[in-house]
């Protein structure tokens, strides 16, 4: 009798300590979301969907009834990549006390550990009656290695008895809770009704921009077309955002953020070791593997490496292309129109079109001893309005189409590094097999190294080459003609002709 | 008539529903250590006794326990990390006797025994009576009840405390020792406004939890400084030297100190949660002066084919007149800037260390999208068998509408070198380093060239 008599008495006790009132922000009125590029990643590399280490910028305006007095509001829905260090809370009409993140997560662990010491109850259900037997318990051992209880009947553990037998809690204890939640500590005069803007770096997020670069069929022209993608790896949708992407090198120290703990309980009994448990069981053998089916082409993942988007830019086709403007040293690219960036998800709009771009197409390459080794085709053109360009171009991939009969075609992919207004534009395929240069050393000498550079070519139509000449300790010296410098390198600079060869000789002294 | 004598010493054996009784916690918090001082009223008998403190941090550094009271001596401190498992339960248990409950799975009944538990060594033998059993070898449901637990076996990680009182009764006794797992460091949110030239700071204090244990309503003072346990030497890579513009300064903050440290109280007591962020605001928040600064590092003999960013810096002050103010504790800078629309948009951030007052600080937030180095190596010229003569060309490119001055550093000179000939004057602010403050026009271009004498 006396133990009935106590139970809601301790159940009081073991209530929350009395604290201040609640205000929940369930989620966002309106959101702006600014995707900043994982600052490691080169412009060469794409981004890898399960593993984004960019970041982003979330600014959430949200309503909040503030009562008076101390206390507590919560804000819901964030982003779960959020660093809470980062968070910033505007818009309050008093001052904050304290801002909180807390991440020590409700779970079976956690329930337990902080149970510790604590009246639960155990329940037993017997599987021959049906009948349920609830004790009281007190809870002796934390979630690492399983449960010791003490019961009216003595110290018993859980689970290793072979009974059905479960935990039965009276309330979530204090400072649980089912995500990471911050939280801002206020101090009002007054009651009210206010807007504020709650703003926090987020990570798992990350973009690039993707050129498609289509070319005429004589090479002189070039249309040229971007995706900007941005892709949200958080378990948390954004609706309606404004949407904006950040180009340029931001830095970024390593943000040491503590991961949201929620332990699970490790079960551990004493040794279970019978009579029989070192017999060896007798194996069946494993059933034969099911028969390999052709290989099955729409079932596999895409292959992102490759998953260069296509885009016919010929036409008059619309597309909604984002705004550039400046912000400080970087650009910043914003969607026109408040798009969704949901969970796990990509999206792509249009980062620049820019059609019939003249462009001039050399093959070069850096000859540095003796070798044979194909050129690199190279669209050179200037990054300027009289140029059909003249916008910031930030560092991404580009893949060359040609058409055939038709036909788009892909002649060859590259990248390019962040490009101002003003410089020059070098786009830089692969390496061509039918534009070579060989390198051949024709004579020793006590001083001077005779060399004789080739360079072939298989097409049908001449092509302009460089050649430039490399070696920082060198000297080179070519007998009756003067080259030009370009880059402090001297720079062969030939057109040759169509299924022909030009050939150079050259002196090479080394001074190291 | 046993049962209600049971439920008594179970209720008695728990004394703790929720925290402690009258614990006043007082935490000196370091940059990732802290000083716990936790005062209990402790009812002691006289002569000696053990007492037990089982809130204390998870991660409690026990050789620096200290136990203080009036008329207290200290016989001997244990610090029992032996968990409380079943299975170490059953390993304790060996050579006593426990409870066996049994229940038929038929028909649910239970049934009785005592058994002594003969070893633990992959199963559980016991003695029942005259016969020699394994626990649960034909798999049906028993339920083991030990009389107790064993001693030294302990939920968590536990401090006891072997004392001597003098005479008996209630007295303040303070325990205190240090912790890791708990710390602080400082975030600072700067919005930076260029056309006007200004720089808005707001502190915050951030302190981070991880030690298991919650400290609640502790009386909370922050210590800026590093106490010895500092920052592993190891793990810390290679850091590109601060961009120029970084001067401590000399002047004193209106501030509490203790030895080297600034100390920071917090103005209340507050409850530092188990896995918790937690931000204070600091005291000040204040603008200052700040400009834009470029920069850029050529390595020697560096050379790009096209041209690189330099780095964007952020430069202010920590001075009483058009700077901050104030000694700013080593944290993370977040800088920020309005965009098109007003909002305030991200622009990069960087760490600091512990700042005294007056000191000119500059930041890399970033690179320059528009402003671009290309370096060049012109010609290498071998002069003699000791000296050779290097010619450098730097391209400076500005594709902003307004002009720029880049801190153009050429490194790497280590050595007797002499600068022959060079474009624009030059500063030598070490042996390592020439400094060209060079001025680009609006979209335009810059050539500054240099010409050096070198050993290699």
């Amino acid at each position: 009798m006396a133990f009935r008599r106590l139970v809601p008495l301790l159940g009081l006790l073991a209530a929350p300590a009395l604290g201040q009132a609640i205000a929940v922000s369930p989620g966002p009125d309106s959101v702006s979301v600014t995707v900043y590029r994982d600052p490691r990643r080169g412009a060469d590399q794409p981004f890898k969907l399960d593993w984004l280490n960019g970041y982003a910028l979330i600014s959430e305006r949200r309503t909040i009834d503030i009562p008076a007095g101390e206390a507590d509001l919560r804000f819901e829905g964030v982003a779960g990549g959020i660093l809470p260090q980062s968070a910033i809370v505007t818009g309050l009409p008093d001052a904050v006390v304290e801002k909180n993140r807390d991440a020590w997560l409700l779970s079976p662990g956690s329930l337990l550990d902080a149970s510790l010491g604590r009246r639960v109850h155990v329940r037993r259900t017997s599987l021959a009656t049906g009948e349920v037997a609830e004790t009281d318990a007190v809870i002796r051992s934390g979630a690492d290695g399983a449960v010791v209880l003490e019961s009216p009947a003595g110290i018993e553990t859980l689970r290793c008895t072979g009974l059905p037998e479960t935990l039965v809690y009276s309330h979530v204890p204090a400072g649980l809770s089912a995500k990471p939640t911050l939280s801002v500590r206020t101090r009002g005069t007054r009651a009210a009704r206010v807007t504020v803007t709650l703003s926090y770096l987020a990570s798992g997020f990350d973009w690039q921009a993707d050129y498609i670069a289509e070319l005429s069929r004589d090479g002189t022209r070039m249309d040229l077309f971007a995706w900007l993608t941005l892709a949200n790896g958080d378990e948390t949708g954004f609706a309606r955002a404004d949407t904006q992407a950040v180009a340029g090198r931001v830095n970024r120290e390593s943000d040491d953020r503590s991961e949201p703990e929620a332990p699970p309980i490790r079960l551990e009994c004493w040794p279970g070791g019978t009579t029989t448990s070192d017999l060896r069981e007798y194996q069946p053998p494993p059933p034969a593997p099911p028969p390999v089916m052709a290989l099955d082409v729409s079932a596999r993942r895409p292959n992102l490496e490759s998953a260069v988007p296509v885009t016919s830019i010929g036409g008059e086709q619309f597309f909604q292309t984002a705004r550039q403007e400046g912000l400080g040293d970087l650009k910043l690219y914003r969607i026109p129109e408040p798009v969704t960036v949901a969970a796990k998800s990509q999206k792509q709009v249009a980062l620049l079109r820019r059609p019939r771009i003249p462009v001039h197409r050399v093959y070069r390459w850096r000859v540095s001893g003796e070798e044979a080794h194909g050129l690199t085709p190279t669209l050179v053109t200037r990054n300027r309005d009289e140029d059909g360009l003249g916008l910031p171009l930030p560092a991404g991939r580009v893949a060359f189409f040609e058409v055939f009969e038709g036909r788009r075609i892909l002649v060859g992919q590259g990248k390019i590094d962040d490009v101002a207004v003003g410089e020059p534009l070098e786009l830089e395929a692969d390496v061509s097999s039918e534009i070579v240069s060989t390198v051949v050393r024709e004579r020793d000498g006590p001083d001077w190294d005779d060399y004789r550079v080739t360079v072939t070519n298989a097409k049908p139509f001449a092509v302009d080459v460089e050649i430039e000449l490399d070696d920082v300790n060198a000297r080179f010296d070519v007998p009756g003609r003067r080259l030009e410098e370009r880059n402090g390198k001297p720079l062969w600079r030939i057109r040759v002709p169509a299924n022909g060869r030009a050939e150079l000789r050259y002196r090479m002294k080394d001074e190291a | 008539m046993r049962r209600p004598i049971l439920l008594l010493s179970l209720c008695l054996a728990t004394p703790a529903f929720g925290e402690p009784a009258r614990s006043d916690v007082a935490v000196t918090v370091y940059q990732n250590l802290a000083l716990v001082q936790d005062t209990r009223q402790l009812d002691l008998p006289a002569g000696r006794s053990r007492q037990e403190f089982p809130n204390v941090s998870g991660q409690i550094s026990p050789e620096t326990v200290t136990l203080n009271g009036t008329d207290v001596g200290v016989i001997e401190q244990n610090f029992d990390f032996d968990l409380l498992s079943p299975s170490k339960m059953m390993e304790k248990a060996v050579g006593e006797t426990i409870t066996l409950v049994r229940t038929n799975p038929a028909n649910g009944r239970e049934e009785r025994e005592r058994a002594k538990v003969l070893a633990v060594n992959g199963g559980v033998v016991l003695q029942i009576g005259d016969r020699i059993e394994v626990l649960r070898d034909d798999g049906l449901p028993v339920r083991v009840i030990f009389d107790k637990v064993p001693e030294n076996l302990r939920a968590r990680p536990t401090l006891s405390v072997t004392v001597e009182a003098a005479k008996a009764g209630v007295r303040p006794v303070t325990l205190s020792y240090l912790t890791p797992g708990i710390g602080w460091k400082a975030d600072y949110v700067a919005l930076f406004d260029e056309a006007a030239g200004r720089i808005d700071v707001q502190g915050w204090v951030t302190l981070t939890n991880t030690t298991g244990t919650t400290f609640s309503n502790a009386d909370t003072l922050l210590v800026a400084g590093t106490a010895g346990e500092g920052e592993p030497a190891y793990g810390r890579g290679y850091r590109p030297p601060p961009p120029p513009g970084n001067r401590p300064g000399t002047q004193t903050p209106d501030r509490e100190s203790l030895g080297d440290f600034y100390l920071y109280p917090l103005k209340e007591r507050t409850t530092i949660a188990n896995q918790q962020t937690k931000q204070v605001s600091f005291p000040d928040v204040s603008g200052a002066m700040a400009k834009r600064a470029y920069v850029y590092r050529n390595g020697w003999l560096g050379a790009l084919d096209r041209g690189g960013s330099v780095d964007s810096v952020l430069q202010f002050s920590s001075s009483r007149d058009q700077g901050l103010g104030d000694a700013l504790p080593a944290g993370t800078v977040r800088v920020y800037m309005k965009d098109a629309r007003g909002n305030a948009q991200f622009i990069g951030e960087q760490n600091i260390g512990h700042t005294p007052m007056g000191s000119d600080i500059g930041l890399k937030t970033g690179e320059a999208f528009d402003v671009k180095v290309q370096p060049v190596v012109v010609s290498r010229q071998k002069m003699s068998d000791s000296r050779w003569r290097t010619v450098m060309r730097y391209t400076l490119s500005n594709a902003r509408p307004r002009p720029v001055t880049v801190d153009l550093i050429q490194s790497g000179l280590w050595g007797d070198v002499r600068i022959v000939e060079q474009s624009h004057p030059s500063e030598r602010p070490s042996a390592d380093d020439a400094l060209w403050h060079v001025p680009v026009p609006a979209n335009g271009e810059t050539v500054a060239t240099a010409t050096f004498d070198t050993r290699y």
